[in-house]
C-alpha cells in the first residue's frame, strides 16, 4: 500500500521519500529545511523535541515562514492524500501559507481509500466543540487559465511526504 | 436566444478551441479517474440518498441547524436572495468590517452578492483564480467548475496589468504568480471570509469544502469571521453520504481523483473572537424539493459534467447555454432559482441528445426535466394550431405532407434535393440542402403491393412495422428495405395504415396534451392487431413508445397498462435483426467476395434513449458482412434533433462539422446509421462537403446484401 500511496502522490506532483526510522526522516527534514524559517502544526512530542533546534517563525509572522511542517494522522493509498487535524488557525496557516510543506507520515496509518477513513473522520467530527480537518493531496494547483495545470497558486508550491515505514 | 449572441459565440475562435480541446480531453481524464471505481453503483447510491434526503429536507435542515449550533456556529436560514444578502451584510457590518475576502461559491453568484455588497460600500475580493479573472472582467462564470474557461492568457494578462498597474506578459506561470502575490495581502487583511460548501452534514453540523488552489483554506482561516453560504440541498444525513459526494465530484468535474484540498469544518475553531456563520439559502429549494415532478433537479452536486459533455455547450459556451448555473442542469435550475422568464429561451437550446444523463453524478434525468419544463413556458404563436389541430388529425397532417410534395417541386435542385424551402422556412434553412418529400410515401407504396404479397406457409413471428413520419414521407425506400430484410430474416411484417406521428415533436415543444393524444391514438392502432413485436426504424419513435407513452399516461391506469404492454414488445430494427444472427434462419451468401468497411454513427436516442449499441454492430458484422472502422465520438450527436436543425441551424451545423471530421478520419466510404434523422443530417453534411461518402440505414444495407445473395 505504501507503494501505491507513493505512486498516487507523485502523480499529482508531491515528492515522496521513504525511511525506516523516525530519526532518518528527521535528518532528511533538516536537510530540506536547510536553515530556512519554519512553522509547524501540532506534532507528537517525540518529533517536536527532535526539530526544536530549527528556526521557527514567530506566531504572528507566520506568513514569513518558508517551510511548514506537519505530522499526518493518516494517509490514503488510492489518492496519495494525507489527513491533518488543524483545529487551531495557526496550525492551518503553517500548512497553507509557506511555499514549502513537509508532512511526516507513518506507513502504518495508510488506508486503501477515502471510504476507509470514515471512522477516523467520524471520531474527530463527533468530538465536542470545533474541528477543522484537511485532506491534502499534492501541492496547490490551478488550471483556471486556459486549463493549463500550474502548481502553487495560493497554497504550497512544493509538498514533501516523508514516510516512516518502521517503528 | 438572440441569434447575434449565438453567432458571436460560434465565431469566437478562442472559445471554440478551448471548449473543443476540453471536450476531447475530458472523457479521457474522467475515465482514468474512475479506474477501479464502479461509477454506476456510486451514482446509484448518491441518487438514492439524495432522493430520500430531499423527501425530508425540512427535517434535515433542522437537524443540521441544531448540530451546527451545538458546535458553536450561528445558522441563518434565508428564504430569498434579498434575505441572504442582507444577513451577510449585517454580519459584516457587525464586525465593523468593509472588506470581504471570498473563495468560490456558486450560491454567491446566484444571489449576486458582490453586486449587493458593493452597493453598500463593502469591497469584495474573489480569490479563486478563475473567479478573480471574472470579477476583474465584470462577467459571470461560463462554467460551474472552470469559471474563466472562455478567457485566454492575453485577456488575463490585460486584466492583471490593469489591476496591478504593472505590465504583465501573457505567460501562464507568471500570471498565476501575480495572482498569488496580489491576493495574498487580501487574505492577510480580510476581516471576514466567505466560502460556499460542497456538502453539509446533518448529524455532526460539519461542512465539507473541496478546492485545488488552497484559497478556500485561507479564507476560512485568516479572517476572524467565516461565513459559509450554502444551498439547503447540500445537506446530507451523515459523513458516509458526504464521502460519496467527495468521491465522485472531482472525478466527474475535471477528471481528478481528488482535489488538492478537502476540508471538514465543524463550528468555529481558534477560540475567543472566532465566529462561524452558516447562511443556508432556500431561494425556492424547499418548495422545489416538495415538487413531485422536478425535485430530482436538487440532487445535483454541481460537478459540471453535464456541461462538459454537452455538444451544444461545446459550441456556444456557458454564457449562452445557461443563466447563472450553466450546462444541462443550469437549464433546469434557472426557472426555479431565477424565474421562468429567464429560462424560456435557454430551455429551447437543448438538442435532446441525453449525453448529460449518461454522466450525471446524481443520475438525474436532466434531458427529461428539460423537456418537461418546456410545457411550462410560453409557447410560440401558431404552435397550438400546428400541433393541436394539424398533427392530431392524421388525415389532415398527411394531406399537408402530400401537399408539401407539390409545393416543394419548384425548389428542387440537382439530385432532387431542396435548396430553398418556400415561405417562412426560407431564412432559417438558407444554405441547407434537404431531401425532398417523396412523391409516394411508404404508406401508399405498401398498399399498392399488398395484393401481390404472398403470406408465408409456415407460422412466423409477426411484426407490426411502425415507420415514423420521416421515413414514411422522405425515405420510403428505407421502409421498403426494412420490410424486405425483416421478411428475409423470417418475420411476417404488416404495416398498420392508421399509425401516425409518435408525438415527439409536440412533446419537445412543450405540448404535453397533444403528445398524450398522439400516444393514445398510436396505442390503439398498434395493439389492435395481434403481433409478437412492433418494429421501428427511428429510435426517437422507439424511445417515445417505450418510455414516453407510459410516462405521459402514468396517471391513467387503464392507459398505462396498455402503454406498458406496447412498450414491452416494441424494438428497434437492429434489435430484432440481431436476434436472427447466427440462428440459421438466414443463410448469408458470399456477396461479391470483398469485405467492405463502414463506420457507424450511434444515434443519441438509440444509444442513450434505448440503451442499444451492440446490436447494430452485430447486424453489420454478422448479417451485412462488413467491417466497422469506429470513429472518434461515435455516439456524439450529429446536430439534427428534429426541428432543432431548423430552429438553430447555426448551432446544428457546427455540431455537424465535428461529426464530419470524425467520419472523414476513418477513411470509410459508407456511414451506417439506424435513424432516418441522422441520415438526413449526416448526408447533408457529406454532400455539402463533396466527400462522396454515403449514409445508409442498416436496414438498407442488409436488404441490399440479401438481394445480392
Ligand atoms: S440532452 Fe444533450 S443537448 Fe441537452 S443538455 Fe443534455 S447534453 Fe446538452
Ligand atoms: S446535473 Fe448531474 S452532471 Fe450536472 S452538475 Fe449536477 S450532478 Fe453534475
Amino acid at each position: 500500500m505504501v507503494g501505491q500511496f507513493a505512486t498516487a502522490a507523485e502523480a499529482v506532483g508531491a515528492t515522496v521519500k521513504r525511511f525506516t526510522t523516525l530519526s532518518e526522516a528527521i535528518t532528511s527534514l533538516r536537510e530540506l529545511v536547510s536553515g530556512r524559517s519554519v512553522a509547524a502544526s501540532s506534532l507528537p512530542d517525540s518529533v517536536h523535541s527532535l526539530i526544536a533546534p530549527l528556526h521557527f517563525a514567530s506566531r504572528n509572522m507566520l506568513d514569513q515562514a518558508e517551510v511548514g511542517i506537519s505530522f499526518a494522522q493518516a494517509g490514503i493509498a488510492a489518492t496519495g492524500s494525507v489527513l491533518l487535524e488543524l483545529s487551531a488557525p495557526t496550525e492551518r496557516s503553517a500548512t497553507a501559507l509557506p511555499p514549502v510543506h513537509v508532512v511526516l507520515l507513518r506507513a502504518s496509518t495508510i488506508v486503501p481509500n477515502l471510504a476507509a477513513l470514515r471512522d477516523t473522520l467520524q471520531a474527530a467530527l463527533s468530538a465536542n466543540g470545533g474541528r477543522y480537518l484537511s485532506l491534502i493531496t499534492g501541492p496547490s494547483r490551478t488550471a483556471d487559465i486556459e486549463r493549463v495545470l500550474t502548481i502553487g497558486v495560493h497554497g504550497p508550491k512544493e509538498l514533501y511526504l516523508l514516510i516512516i515505514e518502521g517503528e | 436566444m438572440a441569434r447575434d449572441v449565438i453567432n458571436q459565440k460560434i465565431n469566437d475562435a478562442f472559445l471554440r478551441k478551448a471548449l473543443k480541446n476540453f471536450a476531447a480531453a475530458y472523457p479521457v481524464a474522467r475515465a482514468k479517474a474512475f479506474e477501479g471505481i464502479d461509477f454506476e453503483e456510486l451514482r446509484g447510491r448518491i441518487a438514492a440518498f439524495k432522493k430520500e434526503g430531499l423527501g425530508q429536507l425540512p427535517e434535515l435542515v433542522e437537524e443540521f441547524r441544531a448540530s451546527a449550533e451545538q458546535a458553536g456556529a450561528t445558522v441563518h436560514l434565508c428564504t430569498t436572495p434579498e434575505d441572504a444578502n442582507r444577513t451577510i451584510l449585517d454580519i459584516i457590518r457587525s464586525k465593523g468590517a468593509d472588506f470581504l475576502v471570498k473563495s468560490k461559491a456558486m450560491t454567491s453568484e446566484e444571489i449576486e452578492l458582490n453586486h449587493y455588497l458593493e452597493k453598500h460600500d463593502i469591497r469584495c475580493l474573489e480569490t479563486d483564480l478563475g473567479e478573480w479573472i471574472i470579477q476583474l472582467a465584470g462577467e459571470r462564470p461560463s462554467h460551474m467548475v472552470m469559471p474563466a474557461i472562455h478567457k485566454n492568457r492575453e485577456d488575463v494578462a490585460e486584466l492583471f496589468s490593469r489591476e496591478t498597474g504593472k505590465e504583465c506578459p501573457p505567460d501562464i506561470p507568471y500570471l498565476v504568480q501575480v495572482a498569488r502575490e496580489t491576493l495574498r495581502s487580501g487574505f492577510l487583511t480580510g476581516q471576514v471570509g466567505l466560502s460556499g460548501a460542497n456538502v453539509a452534514i446533518a448529524d455532526s453540523g460539519a461542512i465539507g469544502i473541496i478546492t485545488n488552489e488552497g484559497n478556500g483554506r485561507l479564507v476560512t482561516t485568516l479572517p476572524q469571521t467565516h461565513i459559509a453560504l450554502i444551498g439547503v440541498e447540500k445537506i446530507v444525513p451523515s459523513l458516509a453520504e458526504a464521502l460519496d459526494v467527495i468521491e465522485i465530484l472531482p472525478k466527474n468535474a475535471t477528471g481528478q481523483k481528488i482535489t488538492s484540498y478537502v476540508s471538514f469544518i465543524k463550528g468555529p475553531t481558534g477560540g475567543e473572537g472566532r465566529e462561524l456563520h452558516i447562511v443556508l439559502l432556500d431561494n425556492g429549494r424547499l418548495k422545489l424539493a416538495a415538487d413531485p415532478d422536478f425535485s430530482e433537479a436538487l440532487a445535483c452536486v454541481k460537478c459540471g459534467a453535464c456541461a462538459n459533455v454537452c455538444p451544444i455547450y461545446e459550441i456556444v459556451g456557458g454564457h449562452v447555454f445557461g443563466h447563472i448555473y450553466v450546462g444541462g442542469i443550469g437549464l433546469v435550475l434557472t426557472p426555479f432559482f431565477h424565474g421562468f422568464d429567464k429560462a424560456e429561451e435557454i430551455l429551447k437550446l437543448c438538442i435532446g441528445c441525453r449525453k448529460c444523463n449518461e454522466v450525471c453524478a446524481a443520475k438525474i434525468d436532466i434531458e427529461g426535466l428539460i423537456v418537461d419544463l418546456r410545457d411550462k413556458i410560453k409557447k410560440p404563436v401558431g404552435q397550438k394550431f400546428l400541433f393541436g389541430t394539424l398533427m392530431k388529425n392524421r388525415k389532415l397532417f398527411h394531406t399537408a405532407l402530400r401537399a408539401a410534395y407539390i409545393a416543394q417541386k419548384p425548389f428542387q435542385g440537382k439530385g432532387g434535393r431542396i435548396r430553398h424551402l418556400p415561405l417562412i422556412l426560407n431564412r432559417e434553412t438558407a444554405n441547407r440542402s434537404l431531401p425532398p418529400i417523396a412523391e409516394k410515401p411508404f404508406r401508399d407504396l405498401i398498399l399498392e403491393q399488398s395484393e401481390s404479397r404472398v403470406p408465408s406457409p409456415q407460422p412466423r413471428e409477426k411484426v407490426l412495422f411502425y415507420s415514423g413520419c420521416l421515413a414514411d414521407f422522405v425515405y420510403p425506400e428505407m421502409c421498403q428495405d426494412t420490410v424486405e430484410s425483416m421478411e428475409a430474416l423470417g418475420y411476417e411484417v404488416s404495416f398498420p395504415q392508421k399509425q401516425t406521428c409518435c408525438g415527439i415533436p409536440a412533446r419537445y415543444s412543450g405540448e404535453m396534451e397533444v403528445a398524450r393524444d398522439m400516444a393514445r391514438i398510436n396505442m390503439e392502432v398498434l395493439l389492435e392487431e395481434e403481433a409478437d413485436f412492433v418494429v421501428t426504424i427511428c429510435p426517437t419513435c422507439t424511445m417515445s413508445i417505450k418510455h414516453d407513452f407510459p410516462k405521459l399516461l402514468a396517471g391513467e391506469p387503464a392507459w398505462r397498462e396498455k402503454a406498458e404492454l406496447l412498450a414491452s414488445k416494441t424494438f428497434n430494427f437492429s434489435e430484432l435483426a440481431a436476434r436472427k444472427a447466427g440462428t440459421g434462419d438466414i443463410r448469408m451468401g458470399s456477396g461479391n467476395g470483398e469485405m467492405q468497411t463502414v463506420t457507424y454513427h450511434d444515434a443519441c436516442h438509440l444509444k442513450r434513449g434505448c440503451g442499444v449499441h451492440e446490436e447494430p454492430r452485430k447486424v453489420l458484422r454478422e448479417l451485412v458482412g462488413v467491417e466497422i472502422a469506429e470513429m472518434t465520438d461515435c455516439d456524439k450527436c450529429c446536430g439534427f434533433g428534429g426541428s432543432y436543425a431548423i430552429k438553430y441551424p447555426e448551432i446544428s451545423q457546427e455540431v455537424l462539422k465535428n461529426k464530419m471530421e470524425n467520419i472523414a478520419a476513418t477513411g470509410a466510404k459508407t456511414v451506417a446509421v439506424d435513424c432516418p434523422g441522422c441520415k438526413l443530417q449526416v448526408e447533408e453534411g457529406l454532400e455539402a462537403g463533396g466527400t462522396g461518402i454515403t449514409v445508409e440505414h442498416s436496414a438498407s444495407l442488409l436488404a441490399r446484401r440479401l438481394k445480392k445473395g
